[in-house]
């Protein structure tokens, strides 16, 4: 091995081992490093991935898909790399590798589940093309930093030409991703939910992406939404219509966390359970479930691994604290913050509320979408208590107010939590956008741990 | 009292928001015990104006732009009447655009609705960020969001005002907005209205002027949180 690529190695885990000591996420810096040492080091590590390297995007969704597809890999015995903490741009990508090298300079992997940020695919495929891309659907998100949705379809168009071999799969049930692949003409794998879902708690004012072709621009026509856009879509004009689905799920229940029964194409079926909740997990779910199948994996023991399946990454993580369930969930567009909606909305217990928006960088600068939210709905959610928090709070209190919400503005998290936890409510429910994430987490840690 | 908002396009002129002006311009109404209504358009719906007070053209992406401009030949003489006739339009970012001759992208020139002596060209770079504006019609500063390609020039037009922080209509710095009769066209979006309450309090005022032919007096709400919000930008761009 090279010097410098064994320098570039060394480096980067030192590097992230002091962050991690200082308390700190140190995967960006950590990749940084190890490419700017050695320019090679992301393009050899993913060459030495022995079976398949998976690439997953879309707006929502990617971390819990990837790390529950990861999981499913390694239920199967196979040894997997996997940018598990959610650091998605180049340099999360490479660190993931470089983490994952011995002290050889060499990874000993069957496969790499890698989510990329769509904004980043230009900048991570020129280093390795992906044999699957897992697409979980596409939204409005954070339009200062990304633009309008039409430019990151864009962007994953110039990206898929760089990987012509990839297999897509992709979510059958949303019209914008199906659209990119019938016009890149990669060969797909499709999941989706073809039949209505009665438990659903879907609000019917959303705001719904892609509502002209994508292909001849006349208006959809839907023969019903799940949420969103995704739903059963037809265009009038050209005749573009959701695909036939290879993976469905129907009997949903969500009532006590998510069941239900994926019908493969083979008409085999598999009755699923999870903890998780939200209609929008069914998606992940399936998406991970569709891929793993893909490589023609059984999946015998994946309820086992649904159960056992707590990332620990404030995607729907729970705490527990002086006798307070709480639960800590990232949302931080539109569509995701619906979705936590209902999530909250489908668990009827009493509950606290604690929303907390930042608009940093990674946030984007643009809080704008708080409006696109259909924040009215929590007036049905048996909420007893609203808390609003960050740096936009008091934008946030004002969205309330427009919905006849009643909520209180401490622009200070950790004085939010400790006003809330005061009040020693059986059931807190958090929500926080992205950069809002890691001290919400480390501080319900933390109390976790000093009240035990 | 009673007054009718029509929406147009939403289904692609939604970016950014644009439902809040709608919620403010509703909310504040009802509170004062006036009836606001909306009456949402779509593409190839016929519109009355007649039966319209405020008329909200919100932004869309560029695509769903050019979708919009096919369409605006169908309506663009009763739009004008309308305007002439002082009635209420409060267009935002996309529509802000749409309001003028013409916006050219490159070599490409998508013709507008000409209800506004201005034209718009692409630039260069996008002018995003924050933003701050003083303008006379009241004096409680105006912020909110910019992020646009395009560069407005209003010619011997009105601004709505003067650029404190942030970009405005062009590169300038300089001004941002415009205020023709009763047309308000603006880039500011955050949404616009919910931030900046005497705004929005000036356009339902005209509105009611105008369908009811005599001087209005809004009466005061509790603006503290609307307040805070908009300090809450001033403060920090300071």
């Amino acid at each position: 091995m090279s010097i410098r690529k064994h320098a570039a190695i060394c480096c980067s885990k030192l590097a992230n081992f002091i962050c991690l000591k200082l308390g700190r996420q140190g995967v960006t810096w950590a990749g940084k490093i190890a490419i700017t040492i050695y320019p090679d080091i992301l393009k050899e590590l993913a060459s030495e991935v022995k079976k398949a390297i998976y690439v997953t995007c879309g707006t929502n969704g990617k971390t819990t898909t990837n790390n529950m597809l990861a999981a499913f890999l390694q239920s199967e015995g196979q040894r997997v790399i996997c940018n598990s903490t959610g650091s998605n741009m180049l340099n999360g990508v490479i660190s993931a590798f470089v983490l994952a090298a011995d002290k050889k300079g060499h990874i000993n992997a069957d496969y790499a589940c890698i989510e990329v940020d769509e904004a980043s695919t230009l900048r991570v495929f020129p280093h390795f093309q992906p044999d699957y891309m897992i697409l979980t659907n596409l939204f409005r998100d954070q339009l200062d930093r990304y633009g309008e949705i039409d430019i990151t379809i864009e962007l994953l168009n110039k990206a898929l030409k760089m990987a012509p071999d990839c297999r897509i799969v992709v979510n059958a049930d949303d019209v914008l991703s199906t659209a990119l692949v019938h016009q890149s003409e990669h060969p797909a794998i499709t999941y989706g939910i073809a039949e209505p879902c009665p438990d659903n708690p879907a609000s019917t004012t959303e705001i719904r992406e892609g509502q002209f072709c994508q292909l001849c621009g006349e208006k959809l026509e839907y023969h019903f939404y799940h949420f969103s856009q995704l739903g059963d879509y037809f265009c009038p004009s050209c005749g573009f219509k959701r695909p036939a689905i290879d993976y469905n799920a129907d009997m949903i229940s969500l009532r006590q966390g998510l069941s239900f029964t994926i019908t493969n194409k083979d008409k085999t079926t598999a009755s699923l359970h999870s903890n998780y909740r939200g209609f929008y997990n069914i998606y992940n779910i399936l998406a991970a479930y569709s891929a793993a199948k893909a490589e023609g994996f059984s999946l015998k023991y994946i309820n086992t691994v649904l159960e056992d399946f707590h990332p620990e990454n404030g995607r729907m993580e729970q705490f527990s604290i002086n006798g307070t369930n709480v639960l800590l969930n990232l949302a931080k567009n539109p569509a995701g913050f619906n979705q936590n909606i209902s999530a909250v909305m489908e668990d009827t217990k009493e509950k606290n509320l604690i929303v907390v928006i930042n608009d940093n960088s990674q946030d984007g600068h643009d809080i704008s979408w708080l409006w696109d939210v259909d924040f009215e709905r929590f007036a049905d959610a048996n909420i007893k208590r609203i808390i609003v928090s960050g740096l936009r709070a008091y934008d946030m209190a004002l969205r309330f107010k427009y919905s006849d919400i009643a909520c209180e503005a401490i622009l200070s998290v950790e004085e939010a939590i400790k006003t809330m936890l005061d009040d020693n409510p059986d059931n807190l429910y958090i929500l926080v956008n992205y950069t809002a994430l890691f001290g919400t987490r480390k501080r319900l840690k933390n109390l976790e741990m000093e009240k035990k | 009292m009673e007054l009718t908002i029509g929406h147009l396009y939403p289904d692609l002129l939604n970016l950014y928001g644009d439902r809040g002006n709608i919620r403010c311009l509703v909310k504040r109404a009802k509170w004062r015990g006036i009836d606001a209504s909306v009456k949402e358009f779509q593409l190839h719906d016929s519109i009355n104006f007649h039966e319209l007070d405020i008329v909200l053209l919100g932004g869309g992406s560029d695509r769903e732009e050019r979708l919009v401009c096919d369409e605006l030949t169908a309506i663009r003489d009763d739009f004008k009447e309308y305007v002439e006739q002082d009635g209420v339009v409060l267009a935002i970012c996309g529509g802000y655009q749409l309001l003028g001759s013409y916006y050219q992208m490159g070599d490409e020139v998508l013709p507008g609705l000409g209800l506004v002596d201005l034209y718009t060209k692409q630039g260069e770079e996008r002018l995003i960020g924050d933003i701050i504006i003083h303008s006379d019609l009241f004096p409680m500063p105006i912020t909110g969001f910019e992020n646009h390609g395009g560069r407005t020039y209003i010619n011997n037009n009105k601004p709505l005002g003067k650029v404190y922080k942030g970009f405005g209509n062009t590169d300038a710095r300089d001004y941002e907005g415009i205020c023709y009769r009763n047309v308000i066209g603006t880039y500011l979006h955050g949404p616009l209205l919910p931030k900046n309450p005497m705004l929005c309090d000036y356009v339902l005022q005209k509105a009611l002027e105008r369908k009811y032919q005599k001087p209005i007096t809004l009466e005061q709400l509790d603006d503290t949180a609307e307040q805070l919000a908009n300090q809450y930008i001033c403060e920090r761009l300071h």
